[in-house]
């Protein structure tokens, strides 16, 4: 642990990507020293805003709601910039649309210099950041002063944001107040919270007092009455747009929606799922220019009020044509989806972004804004885990933006890697291993193995290979059928299919023979699938063709098994979420997938739904009492949740009487393959840390507590840290059979 | 919902969880009588100590209501550029209340109220308790907002100013530290 203020890097020198080594350069900056205030500070975001939007009772509507409008806007995007023009420009505003960067920066500038400004008030904004506006203005001879406290500590660090709506999450107040303290000369005491704000404000104060200009972003601007919100909660926005007689405001065209009352389906939206407020300090709609006075608190003699409105293009126009980033432009920027990413909480932006935009959506802004998609290379933090989607109030589908990401990075880069093909086809590897399993798990542990497999695919050595089972779930299976337990007649009507993914076949095959047994011993009518390769691998590396072209083949399969009137039963966490989620784009069959997605299950999930339905009493099959504890700590699947089915497992055992405390992290930080790579090796134990102590905590208070966890991977994320027995729920549950 | 009509039980419940809102923000509230005596004893309390009070013009409440505190010495109302940017405490009207979140809605204006309650230290925000509505989203439909034509310029003040970029959460930052709301009601106070 170094100190930030003397770290041998400065974020701003690995910010732009494409630069060879700039990433693992960011992300060893954002271990060393910015991890602890970013994992509190995201984290504490995160959690106010589940506690916020669950008092917005219709959430899910509103979200629907703000997502139709977006996407209509973004639709009726020329149209609305010529109603919006005509609209400000009828109130004497002026609106320049600017194609490009510098087309930006050099209006504004000649705006400034046309009132000969020396000084220019600054509230934060994400796109002048993109045009680089304070660069421009200050080779003009503009001071220009950031109003924001975050960004006030920003341009006394020299940093960039690493975050877009707290720009300075990754600093402690004790880090702060260092910088503070070598950079002013002052006798202030400036060590508590107050202290510091106390002493920015005084600073700011003068300038707001002076400053002959005000520039501000804006949150969202209405076509039909030209007006603009604007949300915040230090006041200075406020100060910004409304002291100086000239108010200059700078967004992206993508702001633009048709009418000015649709912004209330945004103000609550938009403050819940930011800072978890029901709504930030200050929110204001401006018809500018306002009708307030001209004040000329700055000694000017301005006589009336000005207002510029500065449209960016910078590339947008062209994401709306490109089918894939569109998506994008609906993006309102609340910054969910970085405080629910569990990689985003250990590292921050600075690793997680690029020169401005941050985040799971930052790839594709970066991507978006300057046309390189190098600099878009942190989409790489991108797990795929999920979590971000329910969360984003316009409902992005974020990780299918940077598999798309992925997937032209690779391209751009001349194919997939070496490790790349490793991950994507690792059902054909476990095939050939499952004709030797002894062998190659003998081979692949050994240290010249893994130096080889370190070099050439880039898989950590410090990472145990899970081991290939010694009989694969099919085989198992058949013997099983043979010998022990022939399949029989159930009390229940429908049958299920246990579907033999790849890992539960090769890798983990007692947990689909425990689900197996389980649902014999339930009289649940009960077979195994045929062992497919269903895409997960591929379309977790961004071989999206690949990913597409397996659940194409996987398919009709599934849906023959359906129309036969099976339901299919699935294991594997991240195989479940591609059968409800991902296979709706995968596939592009809308009846088929929705057919797949209505009929797949946890097992967990499609035995509370017998419950509930009154097909099956689970009492009388199983022995409890003889357990030795009440207590399970359970950890539900990153992408369990996100399609719904996380609680399960939980609602199964609480029914039992059993005492279940959940773990409260996004992620496990295994993410499937990600924690085996050697570049991503750091930051997946990093965010492992959470979920181990607060297992840890568990064991604690009950030594023989039961540790649960859905996903092969987040098991092997507890066992590298553990000896403690992990299982899957499954697992447990036959232990429990009487 | 039962005993009372509809109408009345409705709004005294909206200035109820209105208050209630308020009061979670870290901001202060109480109801009063809708008369310029009661109003002048409330403003006098709440300004009590302070050299100058800067009482922005009314957009949307009666003039008259204010006219005895204005005959209150402290009062300014036609603030030089020095008073301006150095009164500590703003008296201003507001055009509705939001009850979900406890806002008030103050307009930018030909009028200082923006001014006065943004560049003081302490804002006193006087509202009717007849313009509560649920939720934020609300003042936006038909009914509040296009009736006051006035007011497309405005604010939602949820709260005093407030930041967590020095760390911990500090109250008062370039906005007011202080917000204190006086709500209006037509009936008995003790009622809400
Ligand atoms: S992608 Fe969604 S969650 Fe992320 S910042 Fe944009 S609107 Fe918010």
């Amino acid at each position: 642990m170094g100190n930030i203020n003397d770290y041998r890097i400065k974020p701003r020198q690995v910010a732009d990507k494409a630069v060879q080594g700039a990433l693992q350069e960011a992300i060893g900056l954002a271990l060393d020293v910015e991890t602890e205030a970013l994992r509190h500070n995201t984290q504490t975001f995160n959690q106010n805003r589940y506690i916020a939007v669950q008092k917005i009772d219709d959430y899910e509507d509103l979200k629907q709601r703000a997502r139709n409008i977006k996407e209509e806007s973004i639709a009726d995007l020329p149209d609305l910039i010529g109603t919006l023009t005509k609209t400000i420009e009828g109130r004497g505003g002026h609106v320049f649309l600017a194609k490009s960067r510098t087309e930006a920066t050099g209006y504004i500038t000649n705006v400034c210099l046309s009132h000969r400004a020396r000084l220019v008030v600054k509230a934060k904004s994400i796109t002048s950041e993109e045009i680089g506006l304070n660069h421009e203005l200050e080779n003009a001879g503009i001071e220009v002063a950031e109003t924001d406290l975050a960004e006030f500590i920003l341009q006394v660090s020299k940093e960039q944001p690493s975050h877009i709506v707290a720009p300075a999450i990754h600093r402690s107040r004790e880090t702060i107040s260092e910088l503070f303290k070598r950079n002013f000369n002052t006798d202030l005491p400036l060590e508590t919270g107050e202290e510091l704000t106390r002493f920015a404000r005084d600073i700011l104060r003068k300038k707001f007092l002076s400053a002959d200009i005000g520039i501000t972003g804006a949150n969202l601007i209405a076509a039909d009455e030209g007006a603009i919100l604007l949300v915040e909660s230090e006041g200075n926005i406020r100060l910004t747009s409304q002291l100086p007689a000239v108010h200059i405001a700078v967004a992206g065209i993508e702001k633009i929606i048709r009418r000015t009352k649709d912004f209330g389906t945004f103000i609550e939206l938009l403050a819940a799922s930011g800072t978890g407020q029901s709504l930030t300090s200050y929110t204001s709609i401006l018809e500018p220019p306002v009708e307030l006075p001209v004040l000329n608190l700055n000694g000017r003699t301005d006589s009336k009020r000005e207002f510029h409105l500065v449209l960016v293009d910078n590339g947008r126009m062209q994401m709306r044509d490109d089918e894939d980033l569109r998506e994008t432009l609906f993006c309102i920027r609340c910054s969910a989806c970085m405080n629910s990413c569990a990689n985003f909480q250990a590292v921050g932006g600075h690793a997680f972004g690029g020169e401005c935009y941050t985040g799971g959506i930052g790839g594709a802004w970066t991507l978006g804004t300057t046309g390189n998609i190098d600099k878009a290379k942190f989409a790489e933090l991108c797990t795929g885990c999920s979590r971000c989607v329910p969360n984003c109030p316009v409902k992005i589908d974020i990780p299918g933006l940077n598999a798309v990401l992925k997937s032209r990075l690779m391209e751009h880069s001349g194919g997939p890697s070496f490790q790349q093909r490793f991950f994507s086809d690792f059902s054909k590897s476990a095939d050939i291993a499952a004709m030797a399993p002894g062998l190659v798990n003998w081979i692949s542990n050994l240290p010249p193995t893994r130096a080889i497999m370190e070099k050439v695919i880039h898989i950590d050595r410090r990472r145990k290979i899970p081991p290939f089972a010694n009989r694969t779930l099919s085989k198992q299976y058949l013997q099983y059928r043979k010998a022990d337990y022939p399949a029989q007649g159930g009390e229940t009507t429908s049958s299920v299919v246990v579907f033999a993914d790849v890992y539960t076949n090769f890798n983990n095959p007692g947990v689909g023979m425990s689900t197996v047994r389980v649902f014999d011993r339930f009289g649940i009518p009960v077979k195994l699938s045929r062992v497919f390769d269903d895409g997960r691998g591929a379309q977790s590396q961004g071989l999206l063709k690949d990913a597409s072209k397996r659940a194409g083949e996987l398919a009709p399969y599934l849906v023959d098994l359906i129309g036969g009137g099976d339901e299919i039963i699935v294991m594997e966490p991240s195989v479940l979420s591609m059968f409800r989620r991902d296979y709706r784009t995968l596939l592009s069959n809308e009846p088929q997938f929705e057919r797949i997605a209505a009929h797949s299950f946890d097992p967990f999930e499609y035995l509370e739904k017998l419950t509930a339905e009154g097909h099956l009493e689970i009492n009388r099959h199983l022995n409890i009492t003889s357990w030795n504890t009440r207590h399970i700590f359970y950890h539900a699947h990153c992408q369990m949740k996100t399609i719904g089915a996380g609680n399960s497992a939980v609602d199964f055992f609480s029914r039992l009487r059993f005492t279940v405390d959940t773990s409260n992290v996004e992620c496990c930080g295994m993410a499937g393959s990600f924690g085996y790579k050697k570049e991503y090796y750091g930051v997946s134990k990093r965010v492992g840390d959470d979920l181990i102590d607060q297992i840890k905590n568990a064991l604690a208070a009950d030594p023989a507590a039961v540790i649960l966890a859905s996903g092969t991977s987040c098991r092997e994320q507890i066992r590298s840290e553990l000896t403690v027995p992990v299982y899957h729920p499954m697992e447990f549950l036959e232990q429990l059979l009487a | 919902m039962t005993g009372v009509t509809e109408q009345t039980e409705y709004s005294a419940d909206l200035a109820g969880v209105f208050v209630e809102s308020v009061r979670n923000l870290g901001a202060t509230v109480e109801v009063i009588k809708k008369s310029p005596e009661t109003l002048c004893v409330s403003l006098q309390k709440a300004t009590d100590g302070e050299q100058f009070v800067l009482l922005a013009d009314p957009d949307f409440l009666e003039p008259e209501l204010f006219d005895l505190f204005r005959q209150d010495k402290r009062v300014v109302s036609q603030p030089t550029k020095e008073q301006l940017s150095t009164i500590h405490a703003g008296v201003t009207d507001a055009f509705c209340g939001v009850a979900s979140t406890g806002s008030v809605c103050v307009s930018v204006s030909k009028n200082l109220t923006s001014p006065a309650s943004l560049l003081t230290r302490k804002h006193i925000a006087v509202v009717d308790a007849g313009t509560i509505v649920q939720r934020p989203r609300d003042v936006f439909s038909a009914g509040s907002f296009s009736m006051k034509n006035l007011n497309r310029s405005f604010s939602f003040i949820t709260g005093p100013s407030a930041t967590a970029d020095m760390g911990p959460l500090v109250i008062g930052v370039h906005g007011p530290g202080e917000l204190h709301i006086i709500l209006l009601s037509g009936r008995d106070p003790h009622g809400v």
